[in-house]
């Protein structure tokens, strides 16, 4: 008896200690499994399910499935139907042709609201939203078909796209359906969809810049997925576009109105200040602010506050050149030497905004859509190359066509102008400026400027069109304070108090060698075997002409065979 | 030591410590002892040793704040040298520990080893379960990434379910309304503190009564065979310990710590879970209704201590029914039961 219950006892203990041996380290061992996984799992339930086992096993779409599934909406249970549910009379509603399931074509703004309704109103109120584009190109309807439209302007202008529920936008243009990413929303090359290219090469000046640089350099490093909500620092390094246009920081909101914090009318064929929703985004110098808090997360006040003000007087300067653009247009309009498009009494080709058919107006239109954008948005963004080759240089280029061709067809102040040998001819406007820039004192780069030389007035006269400037509210009173700061400290800010004509004297010695051997190497040598060109070339002694006519012969004869073996020698 | 300096020794620190040896080492341990399942008892202590080891050495690089708790832990887990392994031992050595509790439980249940007059003995056991999986908690929760973040939520937030002190204790644990920085040095001090000097402490207690009682001999039956401590029963232990650390080797590598993704508070997981062992608590909270299940739960945790008392009770009233074979079965399967449905409904 005794024994049967020590041996009960034992098998009890013996299999129930083996059971949860066995079971438990089983159990444990999933568990830490699971600790190893990073990718959650996805629940996939209700009607999404349908939808997703039938997608998969008709091969529709699934590639979208697979996207969702990287998404944070899958994470959270946000399924299919979810963002494509429709009721009966919706513009986009169809019944799915396998199933009873009403579904939505296409989830606008409207429904993506139901979650992010602070995302779709703020975008809403942005210049994203603005379809300025449609109201603005009847010129340009002209000028392309509108076929082209469709894939064109229209693909990135898109954006704006008013939808038949009364909705504005389209959200899935940054965050691409159907991840809705938000590492892909901030990667540059996604701004850089639409904004690239000759009239604004937002993409090329960012990467030219010192950031766009960094980024490059360190972006495997980086995790542009975060959240930028509740003022939070930023998490990286170097800002993408929407560190600075859209996201957050210690001191800044994240937004998704990218207007709220553009001082400029930048884009525009005139630059001004912005006065977009004013009553509820505030004036540009609100705007600004916004702006330069993002900046002075990593940069330092004073430095911020100088660059801005600089790029501000690239905006200002680009006013005054685009004045002598118009003006010398208008004179030629007025005269009779080019005429504006009409039809049905409409005039088809705006002084201001384009036309096409005359060179005057090609020069202008690329002064303001192309090169006058480059010169602005280069000086703002750090696009160095952008403000001075592709911008300013083009621009002052295009203004001496202009008036070339006005004295060609007989104006006399422009023949005036052609005639002028005068340096100080290239700028037949009022001039900005300020002494020095951001980024240090250059000792002797501002010794030699012609009109700094030439002119002892030079600053008086800026001085004036600066505080003009300001006294129109163009420039704030911080921002004339700054300017006047460095104007009654010019000879420190220009370098011009320095000596460094020791430095300079050396570099003088170096470049003279330099030039030097480029005249010895290059400049002072003749080829002793002559060129086949000779002046009088075209004419030719008879005995040439025989040979000449000879060839052609026996060219033309070579040809004939030629087609007769092709073609089974059945012609003549 | 020669005679003149034991005696100097001696004098200074008055103890004998040859005596107290003895009373260690000689320990008479009954035959049955050599089956292993009999022989169970060291293995949560040889564990809780490992524990204390691998513990301190994860203190030199873990540092309990927010910010860098989960940077720390993956620190620890991909960049220090052999960190993955100490890492590894901790994780899995908690987990063993608390199957080799339920191991000695099973065989002191069973044999009924808890019968008068080792009752107390029992108490202090089921202490020693609860604090042990406390530290198993509390160490869980101090990884911070989410699938632990949300694991301690939802472990905190059973406890706001016991009548009457459960939102203040909540609030006491949490230090504020949700799982933060205050939690996590909470947790951090109940774990590297006052949980493993109050399970040192049990653990004295437990093997002290154990001592003066005596091994519990098989009910009914003497053994005929009595054996020393020391050397068989030590060596016994000591190839357990060796077995353990290798099978946590072996466990650690096939089947490594993750770090996951890091805590974020503001991102509910679509999975909550606590650990394994927290799973049949969690099973009947979620398909019970809050008040059973937390009266369920509070009920198993008294008849659980107290049983050797109700035992008594309920053999007086039916002294042919065996209670603890019953119970003891009911309950292990139960467990399983949930353990495994939880398991696999994740």
């Amino acid at each position: 008896m005794l024994q049967n219950e020590i041996r009960t006892q034992k098998l009890v203990i013996g299999i129930f200690s083996i059971l949860l041996t066995v079971v438990l380290i089983i159990i444990a061992g999933v568990e830490a499994k699971r600790t190893t996984e990073t990718k959650p799992v996805i629940e996939v339930s209700g009607i999404n399910k349908r939808c997703v086992s039938c997608h998969t096993e008709r091969g529709i779409a699934v590639k979208a499935i697979d996207q969702w599934k990287e998404s944070q909406h899958a994470i959270k249970n946000i399924g299919c139907i979810d963002c494509h549910k429709a009721e009966q009379g919706d513009f986009d509603a169809f019944y799915c042709p396998d199933s009873d399931i009403l579904v939505g074509k296409h989830p606008t703004p409207k429904d993506c609201a139901e979650c992010h309704k602070q995302q779709v109103e703020e975008f809403a109120q942005s210049k994203h939203a603005h379809q300025f584009w449609v109201i603005k190109n009847d010129d340009r309807s002209i000028f392309e078909p509108t076929i082209a439209t469709r894939n064109g302007c229209e693909q990135c202008h898109n954006i704006s796209i008013v939808w038949p529920d009364q909705s504005v936008g389209e959200c899935d243009a940054c965050h691409p359906k159907h991840t809705f990413s938000r590492a892909v929303a901030r990667q540059p090359e996604t701004c850089g969809e639409c904004h690239i290219g000759p009239d604004h090469p937002h993409i090329e000046i960012y990467l030219e810049s010192k950031h766009g640089n960094i980024f490059r350099a360190k972006e495997k490093q980086m995790d542009l997925s975060y959240s930028s909500k509740d003022l939070k620092k930023i998490p990286i390094e170097v800002p993408t576009c929407t560190t600075c246009h859209m996201d957050g920081n210690e001191t800044q909101p994240s937004t998704h109105n990218v207007s709220a914090r553009l001082a400029w009318e930048s884009q525009a064929a005139w630059s001004y200040r912005t006065v977009w929703l004013q009553d509820k985004l505030g004036d540009w110098k609100v705007k600004r602010g916004r702006m330069e808090s993002i900046c002075k997360s990593c940069h330092s006040p004073d430095f911020v506050e100088v660059y801005f003000l600089t790029a501000d007087l690239v905006n200002l300067q680009y006013n005054e050149i685009r004045r002598s653009f118009v003006y010398w247009v208008k004179k030629l309009q007025k005269n009779g030497l080019i005429k504006e498009l009409e039809a049905n009494g409409k005039k088809y080709s705006d002084i201001v905004l384009n036309g096409w058919d005359e060179e005057p107006e090609y020069l202008m239109y690329h002064a303001w859509h192309h090169e006058g954008r480059r010169f602005r948005h280069g000086a703002i963004m750090m696009g160095a190359d952008y403000t001075q080759w592709h911008g300013i240089w083009e621009l002052q280029n295009d203004l001496v066509e202009l008036i070339r061709w006005a004295a060609e067809r007989g104006d006399p102040e422009a023949k005036k102008w052609v005639n002028s040998t005068h340096p100080s001819k290239f700028m037949p406007y009022a001039i900005y400026d300020i002494p020095g820039n951001a980024w240090g004192i250059n000792a002797l780069s501002n010794k030699v400027q012609f009109l700094y030389v030439n002119y002892k007035d030079y600053w008086d006269r800026v001085y004036q069109n600066v505080k003009y400037a300001y006294e129109k509210g163009l420039l704030s009173e911080e921002q004339w304070q700054l300017w006047l700061k460095r104007y009654n400290n010019k000879e420190h800010y220009l370098g011009t108090k320095y000596n460094v004509d020791s430095v300079y004297a050396y570099y003088q010695q170096l470049n003279a060698i330099d030039t030097k051997a480029m005249n010895e190497q290059v400049v002072n040598m003749q080829l002793p075997g002559k060129p086949f060109y000779e002046p009088g070339f075209g004419f030719m002694v008879e005995d040439n002409k025989a040979k000449s006519k000879d060839m052609v012969r026996r060219k033309e004869e070579l040809n004939n065979n030629r087609q007769g073996t092709t073609t089974g020698g059945s012609v003549k | 030591m020669n005679q003149m300096q034991e005696k100097k020794f001696s004098e200074r620190l008055p103890i004998d410590f040859k005596k107290i040896a003895e009373v260690i080492l000689n320990e008479p341990i009954p035959g049955h002892m050599k089956n292993w399942f009999y022989a169970l008892g060291a293995t949560p202590l040889v564990l809780f040793i490992f524990q204390v080891v691998t513990g301190i050495l994860l203190t030199f690089y873990y540092v309990p704040s927010p910010d860098l708790a989960y940077q720390s832990v993956k620190y620890i887990t991909e960049e220090v040298r052999l960190g993955f392994w100490i890492r590894g031992l901790h994780r899995w050595g908690s987990n063993l520990m608390v199957i080799a509790i339920f191991l000695h439980m099973v065989r002191v249940f069973f044999t009924r080893a808890y019968r008068k007059p080792r009752e107390l003995n029992w108490i202090l056991g089921i202490l020693m379960l609860i604090t042990t999986l406390g530290l198993c908690f509390t160490g869980y929760s101090l990884i911070y990434n989410q699938l632990s973040y949300w694991a301690t939520t939802v472990g905190t937030n059973m406890i706001k379910e016991i009548p009457i002190f459960g939102s203040l204790f909540l609030r006491f644990l949490r230090g504020g309304e949700t799982v933060g920085v205050n939690t996590l040095t909470r947790f951090f001090d109940l774990h590297i503190g006052l949980l493993p000097t109050t399970l040192f402490v049990l653990i004295i207690l437990h093997i002290v009564l154990v001592r003066v009682h005596g091994v519990s001999r098989l009910e009914g039956y003497e053994d005929d065979e009595i054996y020393r401590f020391y050397p068989e029963h030590m060596y016994h232990v000591a190839v357990i310990a060796l077995f353990l650390l290798t099978v946590m080797s072996a466990l650690t590598v096939v089947l490594p710590p993750g770090v996951g993704e890091p805590a974020d508070p503001s991102t509910t997981p679509l999975h909550i879970k606590p650990e394994w062992y927290f799973y049949w608590i969690y099973f009947l909270l979620k398909y019970l209704p809050i008040k059973l299940g937390i009266a369920l739960i509070l009920v198993a945790l008294i008849v659980a201590t107290f049983w050797p008392f109700i035992e008594d009770i309920l053999k007086k009233k039916f002294p042919k029914v065996k209670w603890h074979y019953i119970v003891g079965s009911v309950a292990i399967v139960l467990l399983l039961i949930f353990t495994v449905y939880e398991t696999i409904i994740y």
